[in-house]
């Protein structure tokens, strides 16, 4: 996260413009007024599931479930509906493994995308026209399309239920090849011949010269493939039977507490397998939301 | 041949090579189970028992456990229903599916055949003191595919009624032996309903079913039975229902789903709450939810359902120990699994706490088990048990209970009984003429 | 390749030494380029290309899950599919779903960001609210929101009663179910689009405002003659990039409904999955994968006839 910091981005996002779009749109007009309540009502309106699931996680199971439906706890607050949900283990586990998958998902991608992307900015190979038309067109594939003989594919490979199977399959990612590409194709290649004429060969100049100046594009990919990996259901959900190997979203889904409907243990569950990410958006918010909004730009 | 191709081609098999290496890495990052301190052998387990089911299971695992330090097994929980055996066959066909698990009895004819089950050493079983003789012939049966034994009921849980005996005296309806009076014809069920809505001043009857095929299911099949009507699915030839039969079962629930009888839109988790919070007298359910009632600390009785059209029956099903298929089984870990099933099934008193009839007979034939009220009560309903009709997508939490859903929730809400029938039908006999591809 | 390959190898043959080291330089830079490509070339062969060949070999058997069946049944699996009520109901529900969502997310997200962009104070706060539940995974979204819609105990049928709204079964209800899962992935990806729209907002020239202003045009003469047009690139882009994420619908789906009730809800990738993991029929789920694919590529087609007949108007 670190290199996150010091990055300037392609994408110039709210940070506000000092001047108002015309002089006097500061006055307390009648539209004004409006504005700022429709903006009200509908930040209250996004926030109200977070503060009904955090109200609801600090009931007592009995509060929680009890007519009529209420903000407040007649039997007090508590956090034990926390302390049960911790207790049964499951969700340190799974914290465990989606970190650590998600990690090496971004590494993994990070690495192959600008290795690949950088052969089609600078290499003039044989089959390179052809081959980046095949990569391209490749973005319409849906995964969704592929998972039947994809976990066909795995059982071959014996990799259903592994990391492996968790994490192989979702390196692959076209759209970044295609966002590195276009990052790269802007760096003037003057500053390569330099090093070129120093006699420094490609993966050199790549790795000494490239990345450092595509440091804004590479942390905007990697913290659109870590959100991406870390929040991904689909794929994990089908090749990850076992509990233990289990990441956050799918472990929440599918493994049930022995002890029945239990509302505010629900919420807790969902508020601790939310934490984490949420955190750490609200100590890199600016970085997250410009990674966001360059790759989802298409990397402009 | 050049030689940048000849490189480029052999990158990519070195690489190829590299990633299918790593796959021979991947059981020992998946962590094998190993045998831990003191030779006690790790044993994974699933089952889809929640609420007061999982309650009762947690603690007969942690008695086995105890009682037996070759092993400890660790209980998972899955989503009950399709989730649950979706993953059951997921895990078995992968390879590396838990230890045991429980599956229900009627949903065998779907996995058995299909080599996603091992089947149980009836040898070794008799080692561990369980054989034929210690189950009723048709609990016993119903494990048996082609020959081989393929599960070990624990118990046998049929639909049945809880009443709250406090509302039924106020109603007026409790006989002098201080149960329900009996009830015979569905006018009959409706008038006692009705008295008992008089008192709660909300509802008669609790019953959910929103958005839940197999508590449709449930209700409709139990008066189906009782209809005496037959339904028969035979791959490659069209279903067999009595319709008549449906029409009149459903036409009499949509009935009690009249918003003053019952709720018409009643989900589960509501018609549980309401029964135990008293604001109904009646309650259609699972044995399984006796201990949430027990808990509630409500003065309540339980009979099986009212045989109100003719013929006693009940639908039921049985939770039964399964191997899930493993591509290479340890025979000592195996061994360890057998000696788990036959401590839960002789210690399954305690299951009989979670309202469930336990299939073991030693436990069921105890003077203890004769006292036991409420659970005495509704033994009877053992005798008139019936499952899903066999066929290879029926059973619990399968998806012939979300087609009947699909088709049936509208008519539950008030829709035309004729019409939902017809459409389940219709939707059978599509499953019907499609191959069987477990066999 | 090998042509040119050969070629070349023609060339050198011809014998001139500058042919020689432009055939050297050339073959070091082939080796290089193919070298780069290796590590993204094996991931993308074995899990994206692989799969879709093997995917085809499939859909024209009678593969199960447990492995039985594999013989080849030529179309049928695709004749099935064709004349399967509950894939072209599973391929209907899909496209009202990214009807019933692209909608709000395009709108909300717009008027998000041009509220946003009116520079009030608290500008963290406003991107936090609308952005965070971008942030959560399906599941969570899901728990919120299966808690949120409960019947009985659900904070939204509450606030509905004083209203007079009857309680309301907002996910078992087949009239309610699809706009349930819609309204929940509204509040779930809008975040994504307001990011996008805020973005582009900020690039638009101030000039281009103040001359405006100069004329005498008012603020919503400004929003529409100014505002939205420079935003129609993203519009479009955003319009793009949701249609196709909202065909792919299953996480929302699978866990709020399930697909119920009744199938109501039931997607396409729902569909696949069910009809190959609960039915064990993965030749056919196979099958019916390449028929949402045909579907996909359709409308990716027509939006990309409809954009740049767009850009052709402009010009």
């Amino acid at each position: 996260m670190t290199a996150v910091d010091t990055t300037e981005t392609t994408v110039e996002v709210p940070a506000r413009r000092a001047a108002p779009h015309k002089p006097g749109e500061r006055r307390f007009g009648a539209g004004r007024i409006v504005a700022i309540a429709v903006l009200i009502l509908l930040a209250v309106a996004w926030l109200l599931p977070f503060a009904w699931a955090i109200v609801t996680s600090l009931k007592s199971e009995a509060d929680a479930g009890a007519t009529p439906v209420s903000w407040l706890a007649p039997n007090g607050f508590t956090f034990e509906a926390y302390a049960n949900v911790l207790a049964e283990g499951n969700i340190p586990v799974w914290a465990i493994n989606s970190l650590l998958s998600s990690v090496v998902i971004t590494i993994l991608t990070l690495g192959t995308c600008a290795l690949a992307a950088y052969a089609f900015s600078r290499i003039d190979f044989a089959g390179r026209r052809w081959l980046y038309v095949v990569v391209i067109a490749s973005i319409i594939i849906p995964p969704q399309v592929l998972i039947i003989p994809l976990f066909y594919e795995m059982l071959a490979f014996n990799m259903v239920d592994t990391y492996w199977g968790l994490i192989l399959p979702q390196v692959v990612a076209p759209p970044m090849v295609f966002i590195l590409k276009k990052f790269f194709d802007q760096i003037p290649i003057e500053l390569e011949d330099a090093a070129r004429v120093d006699g420094a060969n490609r993966l050199r100049i790549f790795w000494t010269i490239v990345l450092p100046l595509s440091r804004p594009i590479l942390s905007a990919v990697a913290i659109f493939v870590f959100i991406a990996a870390w929040n991904n259901f689909l794929w994990p959900f089908i090749i990850i039977n076992d509990t233990s190997l289990m990441t956050l979203p799918v472990g929440l889904q599918t493994v049930k507490s022995a002890y029945g409907v239990q509302y505010a243990q629900n919420m807790a569950m969902a508020l601790l397998a939310a934490a984490p990410l949420i955190i750490l958006f609200l100590f890199f918010q600016r970085q997250i939301i410009k990674g966001i909004a360059t790759t989802g730009f298409g990397g402009q | 041949m050049t030689d940048q191709f000849n490189l480029s081609r052999r990158t990519i098999l070195l690489g190829g090579a590299a990633v299918l290496g790593s796959a021979f890495l991947a059981p020992t990052l998946s962590g094998c189970a190993a045998v831990g301190a003191g030779g006690t052998r790790p044993l994974k387990f699933w089952h889809l028992l929640s609420g007061g089911d999982g309650v009762v299971m947690a603690g007969l695992v942690d008695a086995a456990n105890e009682a037996n330090p070759e092993f400890r097994a660790t209980q998972t929980v899955l989503a009950w229903g399709t989730p649950y055996y979706t993953k059951l066959a997921m895990a078995s066909v992968g390879g590396r599916a838990p230890d045991v698990a429980i599956m229900h009895a009627s949903r065998l004819p779907g996995y058995a055949p299909g080599g996603l089950l091992d089947p149980w050493d009836v040898g070794l079983l008799e080692e561990f003191g369980v054989s034929e003789q210690d189950f009723p012939p048709r609990i016993w049966e119903k494990g048996i595919i082609d020959g081989d034994l393929f599960s070990i009921a624990l118990d046998a849980h049929p639909f049945i009624m809880m009443y709250n005996t406090d509302i039924a005296e106020q109603a007026g309806v409790l006989g002098d032996d201080g149960r329900l009076v009996e009830i015979t014809s569905p006018e009959q069920f409706i008038e006692v309903a009705s008295a008992m809505q008089a008192v709660t001043g909300k509802h008669g009857l609790s019953y959910g079913y929103l958005g839940d095929g197999a508590q449709m299911w449930r209700l409709f099949y139990t008066f189906y039975k009782q209809l005496g009507a037959d339904m028969s699915l035979t791959p490659g030839e069209p279903a067999q229902i009595d319709k008549d039969a449906a029409i009149t079962a459903l036409d009499f629930i949509k009935q009690l789903l009249d918003g003053t009888v019952a709720a018409t839109n009643g989900d589960y988790a509501t018609a549980v709450a309401e029964f135990v919070n008293g604001e109904s007298g009646l309650f259609f359910t699972g044995v399984w939810e006796l201990p949430t009632a027990v808990n509630a600390g409500i003065p309540f009785d339980a009979q099986p359902i009212p045989n109100l059209f003719g013929t006693p029956a009940a639908y039921a099903d049985s939770h039964a120990f399964v191997l899930p298929h493993q591509s290479s089984p340890d025979e000592d870990q195996r061994r360890e699994v057998y000696r788990f099933v036959s401590s839960i099934l002789k210690g399954s008193f305690d299951w009989a706490g979670a309202g469930h009839i336990p299939a073991y007979l030693p436990i069921i034939e105890s003077p203890d088990y004769a006292e036991l009220i409420p659970q005495a009560n509704y033994a009877s309903a053992a005798d008139v048990l019936n499952y899903d009709p066999p066929a290879w997508f029926t059973g619990s939490g399968s998806d012939f209970q979300t087609y009947f859903a699909e088709h049936v929730q509208g008519v539950y809400r008030g829709g035309d009984s004729a019409e939902g029938i017809q459409g389940f039908e219709r939707r059978l006999n599509v499953l019907l003429a499609k191959p069987n591809p477990v066999a | 390749m090998t042509t040119s390959a050969l070629s070349s190898r023609a060339q050198a043959q011809a014998g001139p030494a500058a042919a020689d080291t432009k055939r050297a330089r050339q073959r070091s830079t082939n080796l290089a380029g193919w070298a780069f490509f290796a590590p993204f070339g094996i991931f993308f062969a074995l899990f994206l290309v692989g799969p879709i060949l093997y995917g085809l070999y499939l859909s024209f058997t009678g593969t199960t899950l447990t492995g039985a069946g594999g013989d080849f049944v030529g179309f049928a699996n695709y004749a099935e599919a064709l004349a399967d009520a509950d894939m072209w109901r599973s391929m209907l529900n899909t496209l009202w779903f990214t009807i019933l969502s692209t909608i709000p997310l395009v709108l909300v997200a717009l008027i998000m960001a041009l509220l946003v962009d009116l520079g009030l104070p608290g500008q963290w706060l406003w991107r936090l609210s609308f952005f965070m539940p971008f942030l959560l995974a399906s599941t969570v979204v899901s728990l919120f929101w299966i808690w949120l819609f409960n019947p009985q105990l659900g904070l939204i049928n509450e606030m509905l009663k004083p209203f007079g709204v009857e309680p309301i079964a907002w996910l078992q209800d087949p009239q309610w179910a699809m706009h349930g899962v819609v309204v929940a992935t509204v509040w779930w990806t809008v975040g994504f689009n307001f990011l996008l729209y805020l973005a582009a907002l900020q690039n638009i020239p101030e000039q281009q405002y103040e001359a405006a202003s100069i004329d005498g045009a008012g603020k919503w003469r400004q929003l529409f003659s100014i505002t939205i047009p420079q935003l129609a690139p993203t519009t479009g882009l955003i319009l793009i990039l949701q249609i196709l994420a909202s065909l792919k619908v299953f996480d929302q789906v699978y866990q709020m409904t399930a697909g119920g009730p009744g199938g109501a809800t039931r997607s396409a990738v729902l569909y696949i999955f069910e009809t190959g993991f609960t039915g064990y029929r993965f030749g056919y789920s196979a099958a019916i994968s390449f028929v949402f694919f045909a579907l996909i590529v359709l409308v990716s087609i027509i939006q990309i006839r409809i954009t740049s007949r767009n850009r052709g108007a402009k010009s």
